[in-house]
């Protein structure tokens, strides 16, 4: 009986670990609607998914610019920094109009992306080691322009955080617009195939004479980008610019809805509906944490073993 | 908007002696220089908001310069080092830094300042270049209460006397430091359970918005209301205690998440500023009139002041960051040859419905 066990399990392990990978995420994400229906008071509410749906809208936003970067087997870690100088120049531009404000955002966000770019295709740095220095950097600058918090009292703004389509927030509908367009990039052209081409083996895509330099830049700065719009509709959202704590630690929220998400962090792979569910997954975890006002510290905890468990999962996938 | 530690410990009730009188003295010239500050910033005239020691006790341990070991000066003639921790990113440490430079200008004492940007490696190189650039007295914003030995010792050996501000030292009064300035955060906690009480009229459920984690001012704020609450109103239940990190947008969506999983919540207390107004962020997106919950805060800052003259905010206790006065006061008498009291513990005032109009020009 004892032997039997042993030999039957590897197999079964695999196959699990397999499983675990794909479709984990979702059977998490079913698990905690589910538990939640039932003990939460409140839950099954048109208020409540709306409330859940616009808090993770903006870690979904730059958890799909993430997932890009780390198909490259690479990390951006200056996510959140490019959220608060998006703060920091929308409250500054603000006074020419909205959309002026947002064109200097681009721009800025567009530096940095072609900075973090540039250092990792052109310099080879290490992703890890370029995009640190712009995380740091990033927030520096975006203190400079903008020292401290400052209240933003303009219509427009006001109404891209709080307004919505037929009951839908507009923050919603950007986020699964972004997503459908990102996911698309992946599966259907040729720059998301020569991006996973490049995750699989730089060296292997250079000598295919992919574009290899060129692909990285754009990836870099499509991730800046994104981390603007979340960066610009967390600040519509506050109805305040506040360079000091917007973005923080969302690098780290980003990573783990990518890897969460069933994406390996060696490249090569990049699961676009696995992300917005590894970002659904710890939003309703922390939700359900804190409904039920268990102690801070235990969301953190909670997340650090639906992280473990991911990576565990991805690495029983690579041994296949 | 405070992330970070910035506030003492307040280890003993203190006592205040000759001080009170001297600040008392000095109160009306300190309104007028911050008329002057404030023709170059956006912060109006504070007429009236300058810090008050408490009453002060008797038998409160003093510090007097022989005992200290340093000698006599002329403040006049001194230049003062000021170290301080973080960045002026937030409301609080821009009105500190103001404050002290408001008067030494006013005093036409030479200031030497250093930011530690919240690096407490950097504070002790920037003590340390203050006391190299010549720096006769100390005021310092410690960063970290504990590491303070090579700084300490560096003085010493220069016999500077050093004052702290808003935060403690672990070290001994009147041999390493003279005194230490500060609010008493525990009884922010408790006055803050006052408003609370008399807000929700005492019953029902009520929430916590604690500041970050660790953090001796989220611990005293939060031990000095629920204190209160179990003494004066057994009736009013904290049924929810969620840190929001002092910052604006984790208030906001830690209250989103309060008000649908309690839709019946009475009140909710912010252990700052920010975090209560991200709570009414909160409160107006899921279409609540001001009002319908009871929010009481601390720190004092022109938005939340703002916020009780738009209905929305009950009361807010003030925590007064002018430290400008009190310390130039206390170096001032102490280099005379005067005792000082080791402790200077901070009145901090209030405000709610009946004050907010027409003190609002003492925020900050």
């Amino acid at each position: 009986m004892a032997e039997a066990t042993l030999r039957t399990v590897p197999l079964d392990k695999a196959r699990v670990l397999q499983w675990l990978q794909t479709y984990g995420v979702y059977a998490g994400v079913a698990a905690l609607l589910v538990v939640n229906t039932v003990i939460t008071p409140h839950f099954l509410s048109a208020e409540n998914f709306r409330t859940q749906a616009v808090q993770v809208a903006p870690v979904i936003i730059v958890a799909l610019g993430m997932a890009l970067v780390i198909g490259t087997e690479g990390v951006d870690l200056s996510v959140g920094a490019v959220m608060a100088l998006a703060a920091s120049v929308t409250a500054l531009y603000l006074g020419y109009g909205l959309l002026p404000a947002l064109l200097v955002v681009a721009l800025f966000a567009a530096a940095v992306g072609l900075a973090n770019g540039a250092l990792v295709a052109l310099v080879g740095v290490q992703p890890i080691v370029a995009t640190l220095a712009l995380m740091v950097g990033g927030r520096g600058l975006a203190l400079v322009l903008l020292p401290q918090l400052e209240d933003l009292r303009n219509p427009s703004l006001a109404s891209l955080g709080s307004g919505d389509v037929l009951g839908i927030p507009y923050l919603i509908l950007i986020a699964a617009v972004l997503a459908v367009l990102v996911a698309f990039v992946v599966r259907r052209t040729t720059f998301g195939r020569q991006l996973l081409a490049i995750g699989d083996s730089r060296p292997a895509a250079q000598l295919a004479g992919l574009p290899v330099r060129r692909v990285l830049i754009i990836v870099y700065v499509v991730c800046a980008l994104l981390a603007a719009v979340a960066g610009v509709l967390a600040t519509a959202r506050l109805q305040a610019s506040d360079p000091t704590s917007l973005g923080n630690l969302m690098e780290l929220s980003a990573i783990t809805a990518v890897v969460v998400g069933g994406t390996p962090l060696t490249g090569g792979r990049v699961n676009i509906a696995g992300t917005v569910a590894g970002a659904v997954l710890i939003q309703l975890l922390t939700a359900t944490l804190i409904k039920h006002d268990l102690p801070p510290s235990w969301t953190q905890i909670a997340q650090a073993i639906v992280i473990v468990a991911a990576v565990y999962a991805a690495r029983g996938r690579g041994k296949r | 908007m405070q992330r970070t530690t910035h506030r003492p410990r307040l280890l003993t009730r203190p006592g205040v002696v000759a001080l009170a009188a001297a600040v008392a003295l000095t109160a009306g010239a300190c309104a007028k220089s911050e008329d002057d500050a404030s023709k170059d910033t956006q912060s109006p005239a504070a007429a009236g908001a300058e810090q008050k020691v408490v009453t002060p006790k008797p038998g409160s341990k003093t510090c007097a310069i022989d005992a200290y070991g340093a000698e006599k000066l002329d403040l006049k003639n001194a230049t003062v080092g000021f170290s301080q921790s973080e960045k002026e990113a937030n409301p609080f440490r821009i009105a500190e830094t103001r404050s002290i430079r408001d008067e030494a200008k006013k005093r036409g004492v030479k200031l030497l300042t250093a930011n530690a940007q919240s690096q407490f490696s950097k504070q002790i190189s920037d003590v340390q270049d203050l006391l190299a650039k010549g720096a006769d007295l100390l005021v310092i914003a410690p960063l970290n209460s504990d590491g303070w030995d090579p700084v300490l010792q560096a003085a010493a050996a220069k016999k500077v006397p050093i004052v702290t501000i808003d935060r403690k030292i672990n070290a001994t009064a009147c041999k390493d430091y003279v005194s230490f300035i500060a609010s008493d955060f525990v009884e922010q906690g408790r006055r803050a359970a006052d408003q609370m009480i008399e807000a929700t009229g005492g019953k029902g459920e009520v929430a916590i918005l604690l500041g970050s984690a660790g953090n001796n001012v989220t611990t005293e704020r939060t031990k000095g209301f629920k204190e209160r609450i179990a003494e004066k109103a057994p009736e009013l239940k904290v049924v929810f205690e969620q840190t929001g990190d002092f910052a604006r947008e984790k208030g906001q969506q830690v209250t989103e998440q309060l008000i649908q999983s309690k839709p019946g919540i009475k009140g909710i207390y912010a252990e700052n500023d920010e975090m209560g107004l991200g709570a009414v962020a909160a409160l107006k997106g899921a279409g609540k009139k001001a009002g319908d919950v009871k929010i009481v805060t601390v720190d004092g800052t022109r938005n939340a002041v703002q916020g009780i003259v738009d209905g929305w905010i009950s009361g807010v206790i003030e925590s007064n960051p002018r430290f400008g006065p009190l310390a130039f006061q206390t170096l001032e008498t102490f280099t005379k040859g005067e005792e000082v009291p080791q402790d200077v513990i901070i009145q901090d005032s209030a405000y709610a419905a009946d004050n907010a109009k027409s003190e609002i020009s003492k925020a900050y």
